[in-house]
C-alpha cells in the first residue's frame, strides 16, 4: 500500500532526494503552515517527516507505524498531482514553480484536517471526497502564504498588498498579480525568466523545472503501466475512485461483460470509420472476410452508411461505459454531450460542428468522436427544424448541391467523426427523426451468472464476504442493474463485511419499491395478499391504507390505476343486489376525477399527496380473493383515439363547410358552431346527401329523379364531398364518401337503419358529375385567382388548399391528417404505389438491382449470416 | 349551391316570419341612431343570428352582407399560433372565441381594440360605428368577458358589440347590465308551420300540413333542425303524401336504446355493456352534458311516477359534476349507477341492503 500511495506522493517526497530542495520546502512549510512551534530544524530534515508528524500529532484513529499515516498523505498526493495539472506546469515557467509548490504546502496544511476527518469518519468514501474538497478550498486561501514570501524576499517589494488578489514580482522586477484563485493562477502571460535577480529562489528555476519534468516523467510512465492488468488497477485506483461504480468501470474492451455481441457491433461499426478517419485500411483479416460490399455502400469519405451509432437499453446496463471504451480502443478522443449540458439545437452548431469538422481536440492528438448521452432526453419530438434530433440528423447527412455551388467544395464540410448517441428508450418521441438515419443497437440484460462473477470478482477485491445466495437476490431485484448493485453492495459495505440475503433484502427496500408498475398496483387493489407475502411484510393485512397508497403514490401513474379500477370494477363476480359498493366506488372515482381535474386544470399541484387516498378504498370495496389476474384493458384508450379520429374529420367538415361559406356569401357558417355541427349538422347532411337513386343511364332518367340528382351533386360539389374510389379488403372496387362524414351515423359499427347506402353504379355516376363540377369550378378558380397568387404564403396555401385535385399526395398529407390515407394513391405494405399489371415487370427488375446481398462473417457469432435475402439475388 | 336553411333565410326584418314585435323594436332600434349594444339569447334555432343579420342590414343596408372570410393567426404568449375564422364586411365582424379555446381572452383584446381604435373611413356608411359580433358568448371564459367590459365603455363611440347566446346564466353581471338584452323565443307550432310551407312553395312543392306537424313535434322547437329535416326528408323520399318515418338524429336514437337498456335490466353485466355505449357516444364528440340530458329524458319517461323526479335530480347533480371534473364517462356511469340502484330499490319496494 504504503508503495504504490507514495508515488502520487512525489511532491513532497521529492525534497528528500534533492538536498538543495531543502530550503525552498522549508520556506513554504514555514508560511504555509503557518507553524510558528515548527523550527527550521525539524523543517531542513524533511517535508515527508514533517508532514508525518503532523499527520502522528493528529490522528487518532491511525496506527502509531510510518507506513499507516503514509495513506492519507497518498490520498493527498493524488490531489495535489490533479492540482498541477490543472495549472498546466509546463507552459509557464518560473513562478509555476512556486504555486505548485504551493499548492503542495496547502496540500500538507490541510492534511491536518484531513486526518481529523478520516479518523472521525465511518465511511471512508464519502469522508475523503469530503477532505480532498476540503483541501482545494483551502488551496485558494494558502496560496497566498508562499507568494507572500517570494513577494517579501523580492528586494523591490515595497507595496502594500490588496487583499483581493496578491501581488508578486518576477526576476526581471515585472508584476505580477496572482489571483486567489487556483484556477486563475495562470501566468502565462508574464514569465520570462531573467539573470539579474537569480536569488530569488534558493534553488534555481532551471533546477526545478528539471525535477518537475522528471516527475511527469514518471507519474506519465506509471500511468501508462498502471491499466495492465484489472485486478492491479483495482488496486492502484481502490483509493482514488471511490464510488465502486467508478473504481470497477471497464476500461478495455476485454473487461465488457455481457452483451459481447453488442459490444462487437459497436466496435465493428467504429473501425469502419478507420478508413475515414486514420486514413488506414482495415488489416488482412478482415479483407480475408470479403466485406467489399461493404464498400460499395461506403460514401466518397470511406463512411459507414449509418453515421451515427445509437445504443439503447436500460440503465445501469453499462451503455455509457460501453461508447467511452469502444472510443478509447478504437484511438479516439471524446467529446461528450449529456443531459448536464444544454441540448438545444444551437449545442451541434455551436459545439458539436466544429469539433467534428475540426476534427481533433483542442490540445488532443487523437480524432475526435463525439458521445451524446441521454439523448432521448433532447429536444427533438415535432416539426421543430431547430431541435437537437433534427440538426444532429442534418450534420450527418451530406449538404445539398447548393452548397457545393456556393465554395467550392463541400467536402471539407461533410462531418468525418463518428457519432454515438445513448438512450433509454428507443421508442423516444424525440428520436423519431434519428432512427432511419442510425445503426441501432440494443443492449439487453446479460445474463445473470455474468453479472453475479463480476460482482463477486468485485466482492473478493473489497474483502466483501457474499454468498451466491445474497447476490443472485441482488442481481433479481436490481433486474441486471449493475451499477444499482454495486451502489447497494458498497453502501452494504461500509456496514459489514459481509453480505446475506436479509442484508440485500433490507438494503433494496426503495428499488423494489420504486418499480411499482401499472398492472402489479392494479391486482394489489383488487386481489388480497397471499398469506405468505403477509408473513413477508410482516403486517397486518387491516394496514392496507398505508401500504396501498404507498404502492399508488410510488407508481406516480394515478389518472391510469383510476382508469384501471374503473374498467375493472363492473366485471368482478361479487354480487352486489342493490349497488351499493357500486355507488361507492363510483363516489371515490368522482373524488379522484375532483382534485385531478383540480389539479391539472387549475395547477393546484397540492392536491397531488391526496390522490392515492381515493383510489384505496376499491380494496375493502372489491378485494376478491383468487380472482383472475387484472388484464390490462385498453378501452378508454381506444376511445380517446376514436374520438380523435372522429374530431379530425369533423376539422375537415369544418374546412369544408369553410370554403363552402367563402365561395357562398357566408351561407354555412352558421352550422359550424360546435354543438349545432354535431348534434343537428352531420346525422342530417348524411341523409341530405343519400337520396335512394336507381342506377340507370342519365338519358332515360325520370325528370323527378333528375332534380334529385342536380340537387345532390349541387350540394356534394359545394361541401367539396366527393366519392373516392377505392378497393375494398376484398379486392372489389367500391366508392368511399370522402370526408367521411358517414361515421357520424354509423353507431356500433351499423348504419343508421333509415339511410340506403347508394349503390356502386349510383355513386359512380354521381361522382363523376360531382367531379366535373368541382373540377369546373376549380378552373374559373384558378383563372380568377392567378394574379393575387403571388400576394403572400398565407393566401397560397389558401389556394392550395382549395386546388386540392392538383396537389401531390404528399402535400395533402400535411394540410389534413384525417383523410390522407385514403387520398393517397394506392400503396403496398413498404409505402411503394401499386403500379398496374402492365410494367409490374419492369419495376420487378429495377427493384432486383438496388438490393444488394450481404454476408459477414462473425467470428463466434451464431447469428453471422442472418439476414433477409432475396431470391432473386442469388440469381 | 346552398342548403335550404340559408338559401330560404330572410335577409330583411320586414321578410321575418314571427316575432313582429321584436322585428319593429329592431326596426326603431337601428333607425334612431342611438344604437346600443345588444345581447341576443334564447334556444338554439330560435333565429338569433337571422336577426343580428337582419339588424345589420336594416344598419348599413346591403353593403353589410358583402361577406368575406378570412383566417386570423394570433399568437398566444407562450408562441402557440392561434387560428380564429373571421367573417366580416365593411361595417361589421363577426368571430367566434370559442374556436381559440384558452385563449380567447387574448383574441378578444388583440381583436377588438384594433377595430375599436380604427374610425370608420367610408363616409358614405350609414353609421359612425363599427358592429362586432361574438358568437356563442356564454362560452366565453371568464378572463374574456372581463375583457370585454371595459371595452366595451371605452370605445363605445367607435363600435357596437352584438353577443349571441343560448342563456344570459353564464355572463358575467357587468356585460349584462351594459348590453340590451333581447330574448329570441323558439317559435310556436304554428309559426313552425308557417315558415315550412314557405321554405316548401319556395323550393317548388307542396308540403303536406300533416307532414310538417311530424316534423315540427320533432324538432322541439328547433326551426333549423326542422328545415334540415325538411330536406333531408324531400331528398329521402320525393313524395311526402303518406306516412313518413322522420328520421331523428343518430346519436338520438342511440341515447334513447342507452336509455332502454338502463330500464330492462339491472346488473354489473349491463352497466360494462351501458359505458360501452357512453364510449361510442363520446367517441361520436358528442357532448356528455347532452348525452347526460338525453338519456334521463328518456329514462324519466319510461320509468314509475314516484322515481321520475329522483332520476332527474340525480342527472342534474351529476351533470355538474361533470362540468367540474374532467373524465366525463365517470360521471355517467355513476349516474347510471345511481339510476339503476333507485330503479331496484322502487321495483322490489324494499330495503335490499341486508342482502349485501
Amino acid at each position: 500500500m504504503a508503495a504504490t500511495t507514495f508515488v502520487p506522493n512525489g511532491l513532497l517526497s521529492a525534497p528528500n532526494n534533492g538536498d538543495s530542495f531543502g530550503k525552498p520546502t522549508g520556506l513554504l512549510s514555514k508560511s504555509g503552515a503557518g507553524k510558528p512551534t515548527l523550527d527550521d530544524m525539524e523543517i531542513e530534515s524533511s517535508s515527508s517527516s514533517f508532514v508525518r508528524t503532523g499527520l502522528l500529532s493528529k490522528s487518532a484513529s491511525q496506527s502509531q507505524s510510518q507506513k499507516d499515516t503514509f495513506k492519507p498523505t497518498g490520498l493527498l498526493g493524488a490531489k495535489v498531482k490533479s492540482t498541477i495539472d490543472e495549472d498546466d506546469p509546463f507552459d509557464d515557467l518560473d513562478l509555476d514553480g512556486t504555486t505548485i509548490l504551493g499548492g503542495s504546502v496547502s496540500a500538507s496544511t490541510s492534511s491536518f484536517k484531513l486526518t481529523g476527518l478520516l479518523s472521525t469518519s465511518t465511511n471512508g468514501t464519502q469522508s475523503i471526497f469530503i477532505a480532498t474538497n476540503h483541501a482545494d478550498a483551502h488551496l485558494v486561501d494558502d496560496l497566498s502564504g508562499p507568494s507572500r514570501t517570494t513577494t517579501s524576499s523580492a528586494p523591490s517589494n515595497t507595496l502594500v498588498l490588496p487583499r483581493a488578489s496578491v501581488r508578486a514580482t518576477t526576476f526581471d522586477g515585472k508584476t505580477v498579480f496572482i489571483k486567489r484563485k487556483p484556477k486563475t493562477v495562470n501566468l502565462r502571460s508574464s514569465a520570462t525568466p531573467a539573470s539579474d535577480k537569480l536569488n530569488l529562489l534558493d534553488v534555481p528555476i532551471h533546477r526545478l523545472m528539471d525535477d518537475l519534468a522528471a516527475k511527469v516523467a514518471a507519474k506519465e510512465s506509471e500511468r501508462e503501466a498502471g491499466p495492465s492488468s484489472s485486478a492491479s488497477r483495482a488496486t492502484t485506483t481502490a483509493k482514488e475512485d471511490n464510488l465502486w461504480v467508478e473504481r470497477y468501470r471497464p476500461q478495455k474492451f476485454t473487461d465488457l461483460i455481457g452483451n459481447e455481441r453488442v459490444a462487437r457491433d459497436a466496435m465493428n461499426w467504429l473501425k469502419q470509420w478507420d478508413k475515414c478517419v486514420f486514413g488506414r485500411t482495415n488489416g488482412k483479416k478482415r479483407k480475408r472476410e470479403g466485406n467489399e460490399n461493404q464498400n460499395d455502400v461506403q460514401d466518397p469519405h470511406n463512411r459507414p452508411r449509418e453515421k451515427i451509432l445509437l445504443i439503447s437499453g436500460p440503465p445501469g446496463l453499462g451503455k455509457t461505459t460501453l461508447a467511452h471504451v469502444v472510443a478509447k480502443q478504437a484511438g479516439y478522443d471524446v467529446l461528450e454531450i449529456n443531459a448536464s449540458d444544454a441540448r438545444s439545437g444551437q449545442i451541434v452548431d455551436d459545439r458539436i460542428r466544429p469539433a467534428l469538422e475540426s476534427g481533433f481536440a483542442v490540445r488532443g492528438t487523437k480524432p475526435l468522436l463525439a458521445i451524446i448521452d441521454e439523448i432521448d432526453g433532447a429536444t427533438g419530438a415535432g416539426d421543430n427544424s431547430s431541435s437537437f434530433v433534427h440538426k444532429l440528423v442534418q450534420l450527418t447527412l451530406d449538404r445539398p448541391k447548393k452548397g457545393k455551388s456556393q465554395k467550392s467544395k463541400s467536402s471539407p464540410q461533410a462531418i468525418l467523426r463518428p457519432i454515438i448517441c445513448i438512450c433509454n428508450d428507443i421508442n423516444a418521441s424525440s428520436l423519431v427523426k434519428l432512427r432511419p438515419h442510425a445503426y441501432q443497437l440494443r443492449i439487453q440484460k446479460p445474463s445473470d451468472i455474468y453479472t453475479i462473477k463480476r460482482l463477486r470478482e468485485i466482492c473478493d477485491v473489497e474483502k466483501l464476504r457474499a454468498d451466491s445466495r445474497a447476490l443472485s437476490t441482488l442481481v433479481g431485484i436490481a433486474k441486471g442493474d449493475l451499477r444499482g448493485c454495486l451502489n447497494t453492495l458498497q453502501f452494504i459495505q461500509a456496514r459489514s463485511a459481509e453480505v446475506t440475503e436479509p442484508i440485500v433484502r433490507a438494503a433494496t427496500k426503495g428499488m423494489k419499491e420504486a418499480d411499482a408498475s401499472l398492472m402489479t398496483v392494479l391486482n394489489n387493489l383488487f386481489i388480497p395478499l397471499s398469506k405468505k407475502r403477509v408473513k413477508d411484510l410482516n403486517e397486518a393485512d387491516s394496514r392496507y391504507v398505508s401500504r396501498l397508497s404507498h404502492e399508488i403514490d410510488s407508481c406516480g401513474r394515478e389518472s391510469a390505476i383510476a382508469t384501471g379500477c374503473f374498467a375493472h370494477y363492473a366485471t368482478l363476480r361479487r354480487h352486489d343486489p342493490n349497488f351499493l359498493r357500486f355507488e361507492k366506488a363510483n363516489e371515490w372515482l368522482m373524488t379522484f376525477d375532483y382534485l385531478s381535474a383540480a389539479m391539472y386544470n387549475e395547477g393546484d399541484f397540492a392536491l397531488s399527496p391526496y390522490l392515492p387516498y381515493t383510489l384505496v378504498p376499491f380494496y375493502p370495496l372489491f378485494q376478491e380473493r383468487g380472482a383472475p389476474k387484472i388484464e390490462r384493458n385498453q378501452d378508454d384508450w381506444n376511445n380517446l383515439q376514436l374520438t380523435k379520429t372522429n374530431e379530425e374529420i369533423y376539422k375537415t367538415l369544418v374546412r369544408c363547410l369553410q370554403h363552402a361559406s367563402t365561395r357562398h356569401g357566408g351561407d354555412f357558417r352558421h352550422l359550424v358552431n360546435t354543438p349545432i355541427l354535431q348534434l343537428e349538422f352531420a346525422p342530417y347532411i348524411n341523409r341530405i346527401i343519400s337520396p335512394p337513386l336507381r342506377p340507370v343511364n342519365s338519358q332515360i332518367v325520370r325528370p323527378e329523379e333528375r332534380a334529385v340528382m342536380n340537387r345532390l351533386v349541387d350540394i356534394m360539389s359545394t361541401l367539396e364531398f366527393r366519392f373516392v374510389q377505392e378497393r375494398g379488403d376484398d379486392g372489389q372496387l367500391a366508392y368511399r364518401l370522402d370526408p367521411p362524414v358517414d361515421v357520424f351515423m354509423t353507431y356500433d359499427g351499423k348504419r343508421a337503419a333509415d339511410v340506403t347506402i347508394s349503390r356502386y353504379a349510383v355513386r359512380h355516376l354521381v361522382a363523376g358529375e360531382v367531379d366535373a363540377r368541382i373540377s369546373v369550378r376549380q378552373g374559373d378558380f384558378v383563372v380568377k385567382d392567378k394574379p393575387t397568387k403571388q400576394k403572400g404564403a398565407n393566401k397560397a396555401l389558401k389556394d392550395a388548399d382549395e386546388n386540392e385535385d392538383s396537389l401531390s399526395p404528399s402535400k395533402r398529407t400535411k394540410t389534413d391528417v384525417a383523410i390522407d390515407i385514403a387520398d393517397r394513391p394506392p400503396t403496398d405494405f413498404f409505402g411503394r404505389p401499386i403500379n398496374t399489371s402492365v410494367n409490374l415487370g419492369g419495376t420487378r427488375s429495377g427493384f432486383a438491382k438496388k438490393y444488394f446481398v450481404t454476408y459477414r462473417y462473425k467470428e463466434g457469432n451464431s447469428a453471422a449470416v442472418r439476414k433477409p435475402v432475396k431470391m432473386s439475388a442469388f440469381l | 349551391m346552398s342548403l335550404w336553411v340559408d338559401q330560404y333565410r330572410p335577409r330583411a326584418l320586414d321578410n321575418l316570419h314571427y316575432h313582429r314585435g321584436l322585428s319593429n323594436r329592431l326596426k326603431s332600434l337601428a333607425a334612431c341612431g342611438d344604437f346600443p349594444h345588444m345581447l341576443f339569447y334564447g334556444p338554439s334555432g330560435a333565429g338569433k343570428k337571422t336577426r343580428i343579420t337582419c339588424t345589420l342590414r336594416e344598419l348599413f343596408g346591403p353593403g353589410a352582407e358583402k361577406l368575406k372570410i378570412d383566417q386570423r393567426v394570433f399568437l398566444s404568449p407562450s408562441k402557440r399560433k392561434i387560428e380564429v375564422n373571421i367573417v366580416q364586411s365593411n361595417y361589421h365582424i363577426e368571430i367566434t372565441p370559442s374556436e381559440a379555446g384558452n385563449y380567447d381572452r387574448l383574441v378578444i383584446q388583440e381583436l377588438l381594440k384594433e377595430i375599436a381604435q380604427t374610425q370608420q373611413v367610408d363616409l358614405n356608411a350609414k353609421q359612425r360605428f363599427k358592429v362586432v359580433i361574438i358568437n356563442e358568448a356564454d362560452s366565453l371564459s371568464r378572463d374574456a368577458q372581463a375583457a370585454l367590459r371595459r371595452t366595451m365603455e371605452k370605445y363605445m363611440s367607435n363600435m357596437r358589440i352584438i353577443l349571441c347566446a343560448n342563456s344570459t346564466s353564464r355572463l358575467i353581471a357587468p356585460i349584462k347590465s351594459r348590453c340590451l338584452l333581447i330574448r329570441v323565443a323558439a317559435p310556436n307550432g304554428q309559426e313552425m308551420q308557417d315558415v315550412l310551407q314557405y321554405v316548401s312553395k319556395r323550393a317548388g312543392f307542396d308540403l303536406p300540413p300533416e307532414a310538417a306537424d311530424k316534423i315540427i313535434d320533432d324538432s322541439n322547437g328547433n326551426l333549423r333542425k326542422a328545415i334540415l329535416c325538411l330536406e333531408a326528408l324531400k331528398m329521402q323520399s320525393p313524395d311526402l303524401t303518406g306516412p313518413l318515418n322522420i328520421a331523428k338524429p343518430d346519436w338520438e336514437t342511440y341515447c334513447h336504446k342507452v336509455a332502454d337498456l338502463i330500464i330492462s335490466e339491472q346488473s354489473p353485466a349491463r352497466v360494462m355493456e351501458v359505458r360501452q355505449k357512453f364510449y361510442e357516444l363520446l367517441s361520436h364528440c358528442i357532448p356528455p352534458t347532452v348525452i347526460l340530458k338525453t338519456v334521463a329524458d328518456r329514462v324519466v319517461e319510461r320509468v314509475d311516477e314516484t322515481i321520475k323526479a329522483d332520476v332527474m335530480h340525480w342527472a342534474a347533480v351529476y351533470e355538474t359534476r361533470m362540468r367540474i371534473g374532467s373524465k366525463k364517462i365517470y360521471h355517467l356511469e355513476a349516474w347510471v349507477v345511481k339510476v339503476m340502484s333507485l330503479y331496484k330499490h322502487f321495483f322490489y319496494d324494499m330495503d335490499l341492503s341486508g342482502f349485501d
